[in-house]
């Protein structure tokens, strides 16, 4: 029973930080139409600075990986330096490659700079130990007085508090006018443009949002698993995440905590239940291919997603929960609506 | 000093002879039909599996090349038709093709490893006493590759600049839809289109793995990205800015890890395409206005 608990625990963490990936691409192209082919690299930032500041220093004779950035670090700050780490990574990267270009350029030009930093990071072994990547991240939460299975519990509840409060901060932002400026951006760039919306401020606005949480959701991640290699970053991993918000609702917070729930989730831990067929890997090649099937397929039967993104309505004031004109006028307004 | 410039420009002149073969292939194929195509890594990959097979089995690495250039034309013609054209007329716009490309990159990739079983495969052909001219020194094979790329764009220019056909690609190229109305056949243009350039991107994968002496799934996935560079350096559309952009990257990769950076070679192939982006965004703006897709 307890092996189920643990499996289902570790499921929820990561469940939680898909969630939060893919809030942050839904942000950048749901909402602004920004291409974010590198978004694995944001979040590897995070999952470094996280762990290599969580370390101590690996001066002494048993040193077996050199990293930058070793302080040993408190357990809030870590995670607080990852998320800025993502941001200001986003920020740089934004800089240049947000120029006004086609959104396939655009596109190509991440998937470059996501290998180049890949490459970087594997061959330069100074930065965060090379292909080997950093191991024995020590957990944060470690404090607690809880054995080793309620410490998984505690932890994915952890990540929800996360999940919860970005979901609520983006989804005020992009009914907040920020969030309308974006559309109308993604929409018609050229007469946002003329409405006097200064275009190459907001994508690099809408960038630097995404950074950080993407930098959040890398650090929260280390702290799990305790390990970061250059493994875990390939561009088909940014693949997955776009599968999913595509599956689920390009647009929509709803739709794309379906999809994540659906793809990374239940799609590629269903696989690990099959029986396993052929050599040892054959699985694993098997399942790639078909996450590359089902993004193709779904972009055929149902381009817009499961759930697609509303037609937006009149609301009257401020959307974020806790400024909600009241409980009884919404529940009214929702109720007394027309069934569509 | 200059013995070690020399020889690494030596070697960048060969590296720029596989990527131009491949990004010749690439932006012909972007210049006409606007599909900006991450599979294309995948089907340089399968051309090198089809050359690996037939020398395996006995046959001269020329087989290879001839075998690996029908393998990517016969691929490309059918993802061009089968999958690319569908989304099109679906009304997919230029984004969602690449994913859908990106997609189908997965696809192939992953399947190759599958049938590969993960493993890389030696591929040596014709080895023989190195040249040495001056400083340089390099083998006949690669004497070859250079070879092979002269004789390629050499063929391909002629192709676009004196025959009827070249003529009709680059009416294409420059506008579909006056193209048809001076009446093109489109259709076959497109068709002719898929078939050269996977032809291209074939070749190209069977000379990369000629110069690398090994063959496995992610061969074409690791080249790809210095190809999209040297192809969106050159312009969409043309083969002699695709073998200039080639060149001038080949020639940097190789120059930087002469001088003791091999950990940023590659890196430094991109510094190139980053530093244009940067100072002249206009290489990458031209086609601005036109987002259609054109391929049906």
């Amino acid at each position: 029973m307890s092996a189920w608990s643990y499996y289902i625990s570790t499921l929820a963490v990561y469940f939680g930080i898909d969630v939060l990936s893919g809030i942050s691409l839904n942000l950048q192209y749901g909402y602004a139409g920004v291409v974010n082919l590198a978004f694995i690299i944001f979040q590897s930032v995070g999952a470094y600075v996280a762990a290599a500041t969580a370390l101590g220093p690996d001066t002494g004779a048993g040193a077996f990986q050199h990293y930058i950035f070793a302080a040993s670090l408190p357990f809030p700050l870590p995670l607080v330096l990852a998320t800025l780490a993502g941001g200001a990574l986003a920020g740089v990267v934004g800089l240049f490659s947000l120029r006004r270009m086609r959104r396939d350029y655009q596109g190509a030009i991440m998937l470059i700079v996501s290998l180049i930093a890949l490459q970087v990071v594997t061959a330069d072994v100074s930065l965060f130990n090379g292909s080997n990547g950093l191991t024995g991240v020590p957990k944060p939460l470690s404090f607690l007085p809880v054995g080793p299975l309620a410490y998984q519990w505690v932890y994915a509840g952890w990540v929800f508090v996360f999940c919860v409060a970005v979901y609520l901060l983006v989804r005020w932002l992009s009914r907040s006018p920020w969030g309308r400026a974006l559309k109308a951006m993604r929409d018609q760039e050229e007469a946002a443009g003329a409405i006097g919306l200064n275009i190459t401020v907001l994508r690099l606005q809408v960038f630097v949002v995404g950074g950080l949480i993407a930098g959040l959701s890398g650090g929260l991640l280390v702290e799990y698993i305790g390990a970061w290699s250059p493994g875990a970053w390939g561009y088909a991993e940014t693949f997955v995440i776009f599968t999913a918000i595509f599956v689920g609702g390009l647009g929509n917070y709803r739709g794309v905590v379906l999809g994540v729930l659906l793809v990374p989730v239940v799609f590629l831990q269903v696989t690990q239940f099959l029986p396993q067929i052929g050599y040892p890997g054959l699985m694993d090649s098997l399942e790639w291919v078909v996450i590359g099937l089902l993004f193709m397929f779904c972009l055929l039967v149902r381009p817009r997603g499961i759930l697609p993104e509303r037609k937006p309505e009149a609301t009257e004031g401020n959307a974020f929960p806790f400024a909600t004109p009241g409980l009884l006028p919404y529940l009214r307004r929702r109720l007394g609506r027309p069934l569509a | 000093m200059l013995d070690t410039l020399a020889s690494a420009v030596a070697f960048g002149v060969v590296l720029a002879s596989v990527i131009a073969i491949a990004a010749m292939g690439f932006t012909i194929q972007f210049g006409l039909t606007n599909v900006l195509n991450l599979s294309y890594g995948g089907i340089m990959t399968i051309g090198g599996f089809a050359a690996y097979l037939v020398t395996s089995h006995g046959l001269s690495a020329w087989y290879g090349l001839a075998v690996g250039a029908v393998a990517g034309a016969i691929v490309t013609l059918v993802v061009g038709r089968g999958i690319f054209a569908v989304y099109a007329r679906r009304g997919a716009r230029v984004f969602e093709m690449m994913m859908v490309t990106l997609g189908l990159g997965l696809v192939i990739d992953y399947g190759l490893q599958a049938l590969s079983r993960n493993n890389i495969y030696e591929f040596t052909v014709l080895q023989s006493a190195p040249i040495s001219l001056g400083p340089i020194i390099l083998t006949p094979t690669e004497v070859i590759i250079i070879g092979i790329g002269l004789a390629l764009f050499a063929g391909l220019e002629a192709l676009l600049r004196l025959t009827k056909i070249g003529k009709a690609l680059r009416a294409m190229a420059a506008d579909p839809a006056l193209a048809r109305a001076c009446g093109i056949r489109t259709r076959q243009i497109v068709v002719l289109t898929w078939l050269l350039s996977g032809a291209l991107c074939g070749l190209a994968g069977v000379v990369y793995i000629i110069n690398s002496q090994s063959v496995g799934y992610t061969t074409g996935e690791l080249f790809l990205p210095l190809v999209i560079a040297a192809a969106i350096l050159g312009g969409a559309g043309s083969p002699a800015g695709a073998v200039l952009a080639s060149l001038l990257m080949g020639i940097v990769t190789q120059v930087v890890a002469a001088y003791g950076g091999s950990l940023y070679s590659t890196a430094a192939g991109f510094g190139v395409l980053v530093i244009v982006l940067l100072s002249r965004p206009s290489a990458v703006l031209t086609k601005q206005a036109n987002e259609e897709l054109t391929l049906a």
